[in-house]
């Protein structure tokens, strides 16, 4: 018989407590990509289990004029990374002159996360903004650096609630475009602001551990007019620089139950 | 391993305007392998009632025998058809006899009762595993791709949809729900109830 | 031999990181290294500890409190702790968790307002910096996988602002208008809340006080690891004050009425 030793060992080893030096604060991010602008979003509660921590910790950080950065999982891995992202794009510009595109933003984030693979930010990235041919980009990472440029995610506590809702109304997944006409490749700024919303509020609805607030990052191609932000009230323009990409922060309440 | 994700699968029903739907995909699994493309997981139980069971497919099985059983007793005993909310409540009592020992399954009923005055009322309810009852004036969930179908639900969904409109939109709801989800999808299958007919559809999907 | 031409100083050549932008803090270390480093002992848990500190947001700046019980498990050791510490002239820090671990910050925090002191330089440490110099503390010692276990809550006032701030042994932080660490996230927050959201900026010191001394008599009622002496700090424009130890009126007559509660004749 086997059973009786294997069923024996724990009890003969006295009981160790290893000190886990990782946590979950919950929460949701989200980026979508316009043809000449990058919508970057997320909730503002940060939690552990059942208690909220508080009801406004910002996850979404402007990195440069054309580059907004989303970072959800254990928090404070998050706001470290973050700092260190900052502080590497800081270095560049004082050695180049000029902000690191947002291609060469991604592979250093990638680089940065596989750096620590064998003890990871316990941290899931989502990097919003406009590449240098002035065309929206999102890229997506996981904790160790795995990445790719797409149109859209959601990560977080609810992603799997809002990111099969945005297959559906980004990618237009299992719709058929009337005849002689295809599904638009990108959508315009009104109706992503409004599905990103619609994204939060569901997800509000239905996961504990999104709600209190909504902050909205967008950010804008050079040149590009603000056609499709009328309508937006409170909105605040963060830009820096003048002549280049434009960003922009909107901020909205979300359910506080 | 989980019994619940062990043969995968997913229901939804959703309230309309004077209708109800309910929808199922069609997959039967062993874990990551695919078994069947043509499981069928909802079930007619009277002419104005369907129940959908996702869970384990040899409970499926055996439920539904059992609400059969259980449903032709109560007609032969009552001389009437059974009212969708007294099905919830037969399917409700029927899990909770096996509180200590469950069937691996959540329960969708979707049904039309009459009211007094002679007209006809949507009705959805769902249970947990031992019989919690959901009634929900909305729309409710249940199987491997639930948080998904919560998600799109909660964005896609609105009151009063006439026929059509629900089809439609409970065949996005779960499409786009399923396609998320390894252990469901394979094909759906959806059924508006109305006070005239029943539509009954088979739904092309994702074979992968 | 040193074989890292990135530990020699300026590079060799223009081409290759003409502003040594590479990060210095990453160099490898090629210095003697610790032969009993495998026998040295880490923090696994905490033993003699502080429970709840309570923070709360008021019209002229910011209000604290903590007990002045360390336990020894459930053994009430001692009973004559300061939980509170002031850091400059503007900050208050309060402490739950380890209480050697927190005299350590103490010293920490000691030294360098000494240094900052010392410089002359005209500036001076508010509770923003604190928290920030704090926080990497506590991150980094998490990260050596040999944590400060402690939940600490920074308070402070400095140029006509305000500011409280979380920060505990894994390097989570976070700031709002009312703080609670240990049980009085579960049992002293709620109440908090409900009496400071969006009060903030009219809520007198008198009122303040009442809402801490308040919860803090619930906490002593439900905490086990409480008791009824504790200290209320507050921060203002006028500077930092911690009060002399309070002591709390409880009231136990209701529990007569409570049968298998109080003592029962029959």
């Amino acid at each position: 018989m086997l059973m009786p030793d294997i069923a024996m060992a724990p009890h003969t080893l006295p009981t160790q407590h290893q000190f886990n030096p990782y946590t979950e604060n919950g929460g949701t991010i989200l980026a979508i990509a316009g043809a000449d602008f990058s919508v970057i979003a997320g909730d503002t509660r940060q939690s552990e289990g059942y208690n909220i921590q508080t009801r406004y910790a910002p996850k979404v950080f402007r990195l440069t004029d054309r580059a907004v950065l989303a970072v959800n999982g254990f928090a404070a891995d998050g706001n470290m990374f973050v700092k260190k992202v900052k502080q590497r794009l800081e270095w560049y510009r004082h050695a180049h002159g000029k902000d690191m595109p947002l291609r060469a933003i991604a592979r250093l984030i990638q680089t940065m996360l596989y750096a620590r693979r064998f003890f990871p930010y316990y941290v899931y990235n989502i990097l919003g903004g406009i590449e240098e041919d002035g065309t929206g980009a999102v890229y997506s990472f996981d904790p160790v650096g795995s990445y790719e440029r797409e149109a859209c995610r959601a990560a977080g506590a609810a992603q799997s609630l809002v990111q099969p809702f945005l297959d559906n109304q980004i990618y237009f997944k299992n719709q058929t475009a009337p005849p002689d006409s295809a599904h638009p490749t990108h959508l315009p700024l009104p109706t992503v602001l409004s599905i990103v919303i619609d994204s939060f509020t569901s997800a509000t609805e239905r996961h504990i551990e999104v709600g209190d607030g909504l902050e909205m990052y967008i950010v804008l191609a050079r040149g590009r007019n603000l056609a499709g932000l009328e309508g937006i009230t409170g909105m605040q323009e963060l830009t820096t620089t003048q002549d280049g990409e434009r960003v922009f922060v909107v901020r909205r309440e979300l359910k506080k139950d | 391993m989980s019994i619940m994700e062990y043969n995968g699968g997913s229901v939804i029903a959703m309230v309309g305007k004077d209708c109800v739907a309910i929808a199922s995909d069609l997959r039967l699994g062993n874990q990551a392998l695919g078994i069947s493309s043509n499981f069928q997981k909802v079930f007619p139980v009277t002419d104005r009632i369907y129940v959908g069971l996702a869970g384990l497919g040899t409970d499926v099985i055996t439920l539904r025998e059992r609400f059969r059983y259980r449903v032709n007793m109560y007609t032969i005993k009552e001389e009437r058809e059974i009212e969708p909310e007294t099905f919830a409540h037969l399917v409700s009592s029927t899990l909770y006899e096996h509180r200590f020992g469950p069937y691996f399954i959540e329960p969708v009923v979707a049904g039309l009762s009459k009211t007094p005055s002679g007209g006809l009322k949507p009705f959805i309810a769902a249970t947990d595993l031992i019989g919690c009852i959901n009634f929900a004036k909305d729309f409710v969930v249940s199987g491997t791709a639930s948080s998904k179908l919560f998600g799109l639900a909660e964005g896609l969904w609105e009151p009063d949809l006439e026929p059509e409109d629900l089809f439609e939109t409970i065949s996005q709801t779960l499409l786009n729900a399923v396609d998320r989800d390894a252990y469901s999808g394979w094909g759906a299958v959806v059924h508006v109830l109305t006070k005239d007919k029943i539509i009954s559809r088979t739904l092309k999907g994702r074979m992968d | 031999m040193d074989h890292f031409p990135t530990n020699w100083g300026r590079p060799r050549h223009e081409g290759f990181d003409a502003y040594a932008t590479y990060p210095i803090h990453e160099r490898p270390y090629n210095g003697p290294k610790d032969a009993f480093a495998a026998g040295v002992q880490r923090t696994q848990q905490p033993i003699v500890t502080g429970t709840s500190v309570l923070a709360i947001k008021y019209k002229d700046g910011i209000m604290m409190a903590a007990d002045n019980l360390a336990s020894y498990g459930s053994l009430a050791r001692f009973k004559d702790v300061q939980r509170l510490h002031s850091v400059g002239s503007y900050t208050v820090i309060g402490a739950g968790g380890d209480m050697s671990d927190f005299q350590y910050i103490q010293k920490l925090l000691d030294d360098l307002i000494t240094d900052e002191f010392t410089a002359q330089d005209g500036h001076e440490l508010g509770p923003v910096e604190i928290h920030e110099y704090m926080s990497q503390v506590m991150y980094a010692r998490r990260s050596k996988m040999n944590p400060l276990w402690n939940s600490l809550l920074i308070g402070g006032f400095k140029d006509g602002k305000r500011f409280l701030s979380y920060v505990d042994l894994l390097g989570t932080t976070y700031t709002a208008s009312t703080l609670a660490t240990g049980y009085g996230a579960y049992i002293a927050q709620p109440l908090l809340r409900k009496a400071v959201e969006g009060k903030e900026d009219t809520l007198t010191e008198e009122e303040a006080r009442k809402i801490l001394e308040d919860s803090m008599r619930v906490l002593f009622y439900r905490d086990a690891r409480s008791i009824n002496k504790f200290q209320i700090s507050t921060v203002t424009s006028n500077g930092v004050w911690i009060s002399d130890s309070i002591h709390l009126d409880t009231a136990w007559s209701f529990a007569e009425g409570i049968r298998g509660y109080g003592s029962q004749t029959q």
